[in-house]
């Protein structure tokens, strides 16, 4: 056989090697969007995937990573530019998102029911925020420290606690971009619900305005300002949830505000020494929320994306969001197995303080790299 | 005939992929869609752009970082190519091999391994404090930090183009000034340095080209504000779902690289002139 023969052949061989796949394609995987951390991605892969495949071999699943929230709303705004010209929108499935966007989008019909899944009733109800979206697991910000430096005891427990540690102890407390992450994000959103009244319900998704804007955010924007010389570095602002994490466990900062569900996962991996201390502000909560899977009503799979919503709802997942992700169910916590339910007693939400998406998010954002971001000097 | 097919791809694909994105980005920053769809004549967002604060300290946090890298990569990258150029053995092939692994190394694992050497109780920081030294002043979240990460990156391509134009002069010159009496520092200076003048500039415009548009370096290693170009960029438009800002940001640094791409083309036109 020369060359050209082997070249040939192996090429048909490869080809029919693929052929099967290609006429599976045509059948389709399930178009599933994911705007989460790479902690929440690994769990869809490695825990959510394989648990699916085998308990529904027939249906295929495609995971992919959409960047952020915002790589979804554009996803969102085409599935409804399709959805009016009655074309594919060629997802099916977000893993997180608020059916409140786009505008428009629940007149036109754009997002399923949440139930029509089956298994809704055991959601619990604490979680549910909309008629169109499916909680399926929780998390929330907290204030973790290094315990060595600071005693349990003496962690701050209110806002006014918390600045005054801050001053106290300058260069020892970091939090990051606001955009970058949701840690930093929702540290950002406590100082603006602090110069609202502490009044989570003053946000919504409807009732952003210019003006509201210019009247709400600049006292936040102070008090943050404010709070820069004492920052890390006289004013630094580490990129990423990640990052802020990274910084906490090289010993550089003493207290960060991190996500619960990747706090704990660090402190399970060794990331974080067993010495970290976790502490929720007792006056208003850090933001956190649930994790609302919305589907799309006009996706091309729809009855399989319905199908594994479902999924994500038994005991199995649910399960698997506290032990595997450190996050809260998205049901209610009779539905879990009554060993977990005694080992987490102590970090089940009563109430979980939430902050708007959409215009909200961006003034927030924005308003805070023109405000608070460049007004350090660094001398 | 057969030249122009064959050339005529890599055009098609210049004019698809580089020259009709430029042309579109500046229609569409010059005469934006208003309200109703229309396109009118307007000027404003360059005009926000400029009288901006905010904007314009990144442009010049931008423009700051690519002169102090472009130096620094000629400081740098000079005295190992005139090494390279001048002599042989097994030695200078692993200095050769040292200055070429940065292209090898991709911009993301090189941010998180700067972090982890220089950045805050990092490798660097662990070995003062073994030796009883003070903590070194970390770059990491400064605007030092991409200055650092931007010119080992960039190191490689400055070393093989610097070495590259070195190859161009003779040795014969060199050792005629020798013969005559001339010093190392003389040799370089009276007979190097006049001769090397087009590759420093093409050295520099590329170096300035590539750090102009960085973005996972500074993205990871800078300060929140003043962003570079490229991170403000992304950032104006996807979370801020600015698309007419973001490409007039887009146009503006293409303006300013243009320019540097003309010194380019230009030293490119007179090599080609000076040949038989």
């Amino acid at each position: 056989m020369n060359r050209r023969h082997f070249l040939i052949a192996s090429s048909t061989v490869a080809g029919l090697a693929l052929a099967p796949r290609l006429s599976f394609a045509a059948a389709g995987p399930i178009d599933v969007y994911c705007g989460s951390d790479k902690n929440v991605l690994d769990f869809w892969n490695n825990v959510i995937l394989p648990a699916f495949a085998k308990a529904h071999p027939d249906i295929a699943v495609k995971v992919t990573d959409a960047g952020n929230n915002n790589g979804l709303r554009a996803i969102a705004d085409r599935g409804l530019a399709a959805l009016a010209s009655n074309t594919d929108p060629q997802a099916d499935m977000f893993e997180t998102f608020d059916p409140l966007l786009p505008k428009g989008g629940i007149e036109a019909g754009l997002w399923v029911k949440a139930a029509e899944v089956k298994g809704h009733e055991r959601i619990n109800p604490l979680a549910i925020d909309s008629d169109y979206s499916l909680p399926y697991r929780g998390s929330q910000v907290l204030l973790a420290y290094d315990a060595t430096k600071l005693p349990a005891k003496d962690a701050p427990k209110t806002w006014e606690q918390l600045v005054a540690w801050i001053k106290a102890n300058p260069g020892q407390f970091v939090y990051n971009r606001p955009d970058k992450g949701g840690s930093g994000g929702n540290f950002v959103r406590r100082a603006i619900h602090e110069v609202n009244g502490r009044d989570p319900k003053a946000f919504t998704v409807g009732n952003y305005s210019e003006e509201a804007a210019a009247k709400m955010l600049p006292p936040a924007w102070e008090l943050l300002k404010d709070l820069a010389p004492s920052l890390y570095e006289k004013g630094a602002y580490a990129s990423g949830n990640t990052q802020s994490i990274q910084l906490l466990a090289q010993g550089v900062v003493t207290m960060a505000p991190v996500w619960s569900d990747q706090v704990l996962q660090a402190i399970n991996q060794g990331v974080l020494p067993e010495t970290t201390g976790l502490v929720q502000l007792t006056d208003l909560a850090l933001c956190g929320g649930f994790a609302h899977s919305t589907l799309f009503s006009n996706g091309a799979h729809k009855d399989a994306a319905l199908t594994l919503a479902s999924f994500l709802l038994t005991q199995e997942i649910q399960e698997a969001v506290i032990t595997e992700l450190g996050g809260f169910p998205g049901v209610s916590w009779d539905h879990l197995s009554d060993a977990l339910r005694q080992k987490y007693a102590d970090v089940i939400p009563a109430t979980i303080p939430t902050f708007p998406s959409g215009d909200w998010e961006k003034a927030v954002n924005d308003g805070w790299y023109r405000n608070v971001a460049p007004t350090i000097s660094r001398t | 005939m057969v030249g122009l097919t064959l050339v005529a791809l890599p055009v098609f694909l210049l004019g698809w992929l580089i020259v009709y994105p430029i042309l579109s980005a500046v229609l569409e920053t010059v005469f934006p869609a208003g309200e109703n769809g229309a396109r009118a004549l307007s000027l404003a967002s360059y005009r926000f752009f400029f009288s901006d604060p905010y904007s314009l300290a990144n442009l010049q946090v931008t423009l700051w970082t690519t002169l102090v890298c472009g130096v620094l990569l000629i400081l740098v990258g000079l005295p190992i190519a005139l090494y390279l150029r001048f002599s042989q053995g097994r030695f200078a092939a692993y200095v050769q091999a040292m200055a070429i692994f940065p292209m090898f190394v991709p911009s993301i694992i090189l941010s998180y391994a700067l972090i982890r050497t220089i950045g805050p109780n990092g490798t660097v920081d662990l070995i003062l404090n073994a030796l009883g030294l003070p903590k070194l002043p970390t770059p990491y979240l400064t605007p030092w930090g991409p200055v650092i990460g931007l010119v080992w990156d960039n190191l490689p391509l400055t070393v093989l183009m610097l070495t590259a134009g070195l190859g161009q002069i003779s040795n014969a010159s060199v050792e005629a000034a020798r013969d005559v009496g001339a010093g190392p520092f003389r040799v370089f200076l009276a007979v190097i340095l006049p001769r090397m003048a087009n590759s420093l500039l093409v050295t520099a415009s590329f170096a300035v080209l590539g750090i102009f548009s960085a973005f996972t370096l500074p993205y990871v290693l800078g300060p929140a504000a003043p962003e570079m170009m490229g991170p403000f960029m992304d950032r104006t438009f996807s979370d801020n779902n600015d698309p007419l800002n973001a490409l007039t940001q887009a146009v503006i640094s293409f303006g300013f690289c243009l320019v540097f791409g003309l010194f380019y083309v230009r030293s490119i036109a007179r090599n080609q002139e000076g040949r038989p």
